[in-house]
């Protein structure tokens, strides 16, 4: 829902007031270039700069909060406590992203839940705008931010998650562990939906069932590794956005997903960005890794199911009540759209 | 004025008139949608019906055919599935029997099994082409 001024106003003197408890030493705080993204989708998104006095001295510090709005896409599978951990983690390795502060869980403080994290630096096109396509086709022909883009998903496949601490998002059982929990997990999304019995889909998911390939390895995985997830600052990834569906599983998942013809519109360049041909040289050499595109194709049908679930959740939060917002009331014909999809992976 | 046309007429107005006016990005967005919502449920409606006639019949064609095939094997969760598909012959009986033919693959043999979803999936292809007419 759109948040009017005076709601605005006494929402954000209450985050002022949560922030002086958090930072006992500092003085005379004031919030400046608020902005909220992100409304509706998933969770609520204000950054802002902090300013305030500590040891007689003027400081700074940008901010980004983050709010679970109690009925936004997915909330019960990503939930922000995960995230905080995960970001937490991910500060001690070699992968940009933000680093977090505080994660609070009381309804008591700012009515839900919510973390407070660095407001890193840069920007993030939204790849699906035509600023955005134009941004990214510029970027691309400079070529300094698809090599970026390479890299940052080769350190996020090659770092070390158990020395980081992530284990706690739940090793796969060898073999065929790690898709058959993604389809569960995305099973468990379509019922909870109540959405009406897809026949394409129960053939998809049987497929899928039938299917599996063995990961090579288990790495960390991103999970939506795409532009429009990533922030970027002087043509380089300045961190990696969007913790929500990260898990333990074959990298091929994210390879496949930046491979797919899902994260791209009118151009042959992965994600608006990268070539093809230089993402795989690239990321294999970069990795050491072999990308296995049998596997990829794999996903990609798993990702189809995925979307199924996604739209089957948002178009139900509609129906249902808990949301009005009619942007999750347009994803009722998102559903066919990508069974239409799945029918073609599946070959007819 | 037909509902059609009245409807037709709803987003148009939503599209050009309201949706420009609004300032608030937030509901500005939500006009649009609305449009959007109420031209493709408009577009649906309109073609229900003959959908309808022709889903069904497309069902009735396949719970024949597919008949033969399943009195040929001994197979209890395939023959269970195909009688409730008869009976009822709506979309969860056909994923009810869609799953119970994947269960009995090993049983039925590769050729049966693809013989069987390739007659399935050409239903399943008319159908989502019909829902595409209103959905894309």
């Amino acid at each position: 829902m759109s948040a009017g001024a005076d709601d605005e106003a006494v929402f954000l003197a209450r985050v002022r007031e949560y922030l002086g408890t958090r930072m006992p030493d500092a003085r005379e705080l004031s919030l400046t270039h608020v902005q909220r993204i992100a409304v509706g989708w998933s969770h609520e998104t204000w950054l802002f700069d902090l300013t305030y006095r500590e040891g007689g001295e003027a400081r700074e510090q940008g901010l980004c909060l983050r709010r679970d709005p109690g009925n936004a896409l997915l909330r019960h599978m990503s939930d922000l406590e995960e995230q905080f951990r995960v970001l937490k983690c991910l500060a001690a390795t070699a992968l940009p992203a933000p680093k977090v502060f505080w994660y609070e869980s009381d309804p008591a403080i700012l009515d839900a839940p919510f973390l407070v994290m660095e407001k890193v630096p840069g920007e993030c096109p939204n790849p699906w705008g035509r600023a955005g396509r134009r941004f990214y086709a510029e970027a691309a022909a400079r070529g300094t931010l698809p090599a970026s883009f390479t890299a940052a998903l080769a350190t996020l496949h090659t770092l070390d998650w158990e020395a980081a601490g992530l284990g706690f998002l739940g090793v796969p059982e060898p073999g065929a562990g790690f898709a058959r929990r993604e389809i569960a997990k995305w099973r468990e999304l379509i019922d909870a939906s109540e959405h009406p019995p897809e026949p394409i889909l129960a053939d998809l998911m049987c497929w899928l069932e039938s299917n599996i390939p063995a990961p090579a390895r288990v790495t960390l995985v991103h999970g939506a590794y795409r532009t429009g997830n990533l922030l970027i600052h002087n043509d380089r990834i300045s961190a990696v956005l969007d913790w929500e569906l990260q898990v333990l599983g074959d990298p091929m998942y994210d390879v496949a997903y930046v491979l797919s013809d899902l994260n791209r519109e009118g151009t042959p360049l992965l994600s608006n960005l990268v070539e093809r041909d230089a993402f795989m040289r690239d990321y294999e050499a970069q990795t050491g890794f072999t990308i296995d595109e049998n596997a990829c194709r794999y996903y990609d049908a798993l990702y189809a199911m995925r979307s199924v679930a996604f739209w089957m959740s948002a178009s139900g939060l509609y129906r249902s009540g808990r949301s009005n917002d009619l942007r999750l009331a347009r994803t009722t014909w998102s559903v066919p759209v990508v069974l239409e999809r799945a029918a073609r992976d599946l070959g007819y | 004025m037909t509902n059609s046309d009245l409807l037709d007429r709803l987003v148009t107005t939503l599209k050009r008139d309201i949706a420009p006016a609004i300032d608030d990005e937030y509901l500005k967005t939500q006009a649009f949608m609305a449009s959007v919502v109420v031209g493709k449920l408009t577009r649906q409606l309109a073609l229900e019906s003959g959908h309808r006639a022709a889903a069904s019949a497309d069902l009735d064609a396949l719970v024949d055919e597919l008949r033969a095939t399943i009195e040929g094997y001994d197979e209890p969760g395939l023959r269970a599935a195909y009688t409730r598909l008869a009976e009822q012959r709506e979309p969860a009986a056909l994923c009810a029997f869609i799953e119970a033919l994947y269960a009995a693959r090993a049983v039925i043999g590769e050729s049966t099994f693809d013989r069987l979803r390739r007659r399935i999936r050409t239903c399943l292809r008319a159908d989502i082409d019909r829902r595409m007419e209103y959905a894309k």
